[in-house]
């Protein structure tokens, strides 16, 4: 069926010996940090796949997830959250990262110099406490000024830095029912997504002085493992042909007045795109006026609809799901060990207002009626929202099944290609296991 | 764990009634297909069972073409694995209090499938019993530590069974909380403890 491969390009070396919970790519360096049952945090180089350094003895449990600070220079930021109840901030100047072959820095992990601060060493600089279990994912928003991280006690926590080192808690979110598990901002605005045990999103915003719950997305049957953000410009539509049909113009249209959709992955075994309903200052589909009453004109609430469904390709728990930036593709693993990737394309043939319905898009009567509703100068009006979401299909591109042998795949996310072996402007895709280990993919036919 | 039992009168089945692959191999269909294979990875076997069942040396050969390096694992193996788990309140084990029952167990273990499955229905011994998730995450613990890692471990509470089931099950199935459950130390003295009679 599907003609893409996914390939091993490369496992990281050494592996961790327990479990690997996640990944991430530092946002400039050629490096990738993971997360490990082992309390440990292991930064390899994506050049050579080899460990750069080892960060131990923050933690007390697992480690769960980290976040590179974004913007940085010169030095790096790493975030750490723990099974522990803390969040920890480590700091390290990136010439000691730098990498280069003829240092064997791989003995420093293990070397292990105590409580000895060393220069070219990652430095424990803040233990934000303050959640009363789990820490279970950690973000920084996209300009790097607030970190958000969210546990086990329901509650998502919104810290920013005021100064070196002196991280204020700007913000106690606690409107879930259950276990928070992933934390996300938004890649442009100030725009927080949880996901939870509960099996629903929550989306915050900065309300005057208050972080508040501005939208509630429920479909979900059970817990919500994952969320990702859309890339600000996603070039997988644009780039290919059929943008001149009425209905796929409008697509865009819709795209660019709603922004970034947001994809989200569950225990229900779904993956579910999400997005904003436009606002009609956006002068997009005039939805505004059928909005009920509850969302008063000026209120920072959103609304978000379900927009598609993906083919079901998993068979276990789907614990993470992550959006390309150079590519548009989505890429999820879970407890089947498999890894795939989707990729969004235009419907064969033009679609009319008369069929709105396809398996994997929702009704959405409200929507419906809007566009009847609307009596637009533009001709474009006719088309209904939902002919615009049916625009598109999610496909799936390419699957690797067993990617960590027999164990489950807990993370998976893109990265830049950084060995000799890139081309061009390439990802990889970057898996981590329960067994530990840390493996670098590519696609190719 | 407490003075005051929560089921102080449970129903208690005889250590001779209990399943077993010596005494009784018609009472469950599916121990001649994959028979008497134990894995050498797992060291165990129920106080009763035949010491002979424990030998590596199959009993019959009809399955070993497909399998010459993997030893299927069928579910009189599963039980043997977690009835002699104790009970968190009484002296008893979870086979002896029919909390765990041959009929309830459920393996998937296809020599072509990327992995296996194991569902454990647990009945727990009154409808309210608190303890239900703590033994539940003893019998997924206990099937984690010995089973090899191409085997995911379903534990559910058997349906109409417990007040709670699914607020119990979606737990126990969450990866993440039976994860950090392990890094609780007070948690694993109680799950310990009732591991200890496993051997």
């Amino acid at each position: 069926m599907t003609t893409v491969k996914i390939s091993l390009l490369a496992p990281f070396n050494p592996p961790s010996l327990s479990r690997t919970w996640s990944s991430q790519p530092h946002h400039s360096l050629p490096l990738l940090a993971t997360a490990s049952s082992d309390k440990s945090v292991r930064v390899y180089s994506l050049t050579s796949f080899n460990l750069i350094s080892t960060i131990e003895g923050g933690h007390k449990r697992s480690i769960r997830s980290i976040a590179w600070k974004p913007g940085t220079k010169g030095e790096s930021v790493l975030a750490t959250g723990s099974f522990d109840s803390s969040a920890g901030i480590w700091r390290r100047w990136d010439n000691d990262m730098v990498p280069r072959p003829e240092r064997q820095e791989i003995e420093i992990g293990s070397g292990s110099n105590g409580e000895e601060e060393e220069e070219e060493e990652w430095r424990f600089a803040v233990v934000l406490d303050g959640h009363e279990s789990e820490v279970k994912s950690v973000a920084w928003s996209a300009g790097g000024n607030f970190l958000a991280t969210c546990s086990r006690d329901k509650s998502v926590w919104v810290w920013e830095e005021m100064e070196d080192d002196n991280f204020e808690t700007i913000a106690v979110l606690q409107e879930h029912e259950g276990d928070v598990k992933c934390v996300v901002w938004h890649p442009e605005e100030e725009l927080l997504a949880s996901s939870s045990y509960d099996d629903t999103i929550r989306l915050y915003k900065e309300d005057i002085d208050d972080w508040t719950c501005i939208s509630l997305l429920k479909g979900h049957n059970s817990t919500v493992w994952s969320i990702d953000f859309e890339p600000t410009s996603n070039p997988s539509l644009v780039a290919t042909g059929n943008i001149s049909s009425p209905v796929s113009t409008r697509f865009l249209e819709m795209r660019n007045a709603a922004g970034p959709r947001l994809v989200s992955t569950s225990d229900d075994l779904t993956i579910r795109i999400w997005s904003r309903v436009p606002r009609e200052t956006d002068g997009a589909l005039g939805e505004h006026g059928m909005i009920p009453s509850r969302i008063r004109t000026g209120s920072i609430e959103e609304e978000w609809t379900e927009e598609a469904q993906f083919p079901q390709a998993h068979t276990r728990a789907i614990y993470s799901v992550a959006w390309s930036k150079r590519t548009g593709r989505v890429v999820s693993a879970g407890g089947d060990g498999k890894i795939v990737v989707y990729e969004e394309r235009w419907r064969s043939g033009d679609r009319t207002s008369t069929t709105p319905g396809n398996d994997h898009t929702p009704a959405k009567p409200e929507n419906s009626q809007v566009g009847e509703g609307v009596q637009g100068t533009d001709s474009q009006r006719e088309l209904t929202g939902d002919d615009a979401v049916a625009a598109t299909e999610w496909v799936v591109l390419a699957e690797m099944p067993a990617a960590h042998g027999v164990y489950e795949v807990n993370h998976v996310c893109w990265a830049k290609r950084f060995d000799k072996g890139r081309t061009k402007d390439e990802e990889v895709i970057i898996s981590t296991g329960d067994d530990g280990a840390t493996k670098a993919w590519i696609l190719g036919s | 764990m407490s003075a005051d039992p929560l089921n102080a009168n449970p129903t208690i089945l005889s250590a001779s009634d209990l399943p077993t692959r010596r005494r009784r191999p018609s009472s469950h269909t599916n121990i001649g297909a994959f028979s008497a294979v134990f894995s050498k990875g797992i060291n165990v076997s129920s106080p009763s069972s035949d010491p002979f069942a424990t030998s590596p040396i199959s009993l019959s050969d009809s399955d070993s073409e497909d399998d010459a390096i993997i030893d299927r694992i069928d579910e009189q193996e599963i039980y043997d694995l977690i009835s002699s788990i104790s009970d968190p309140e009484h002296p008893l084990s979870l086979g002896e209090l029919a909390v765990v029952n041959l009929p309830d167990i459920d393996v998937r273990d296809a020599p072509t499938a990327p992995f296996s499955t194991v569902l454990v229905q647990i009945t727990p011994t009154i409808t309210h019993c608190s303890l239900a998730t703590v033994i539940g995450l003893g019998v997924r613990v206990r099937l984690e530590q010995a089973l090899p890692p191409r085997f995911r471990v379903d534990v559910r509470i058997k349906e109409g069974t417990h007040s709670t089931a699914d607020q119990v099950n979606k737990q126990l199935n969450d990866k993440e909380r039976v994860a950090a459950a392990l890094e609780n130390g007070t948690l694993m003295g109680v799950l310990n403890k009732m591991l200890e009679t496993c051997r």
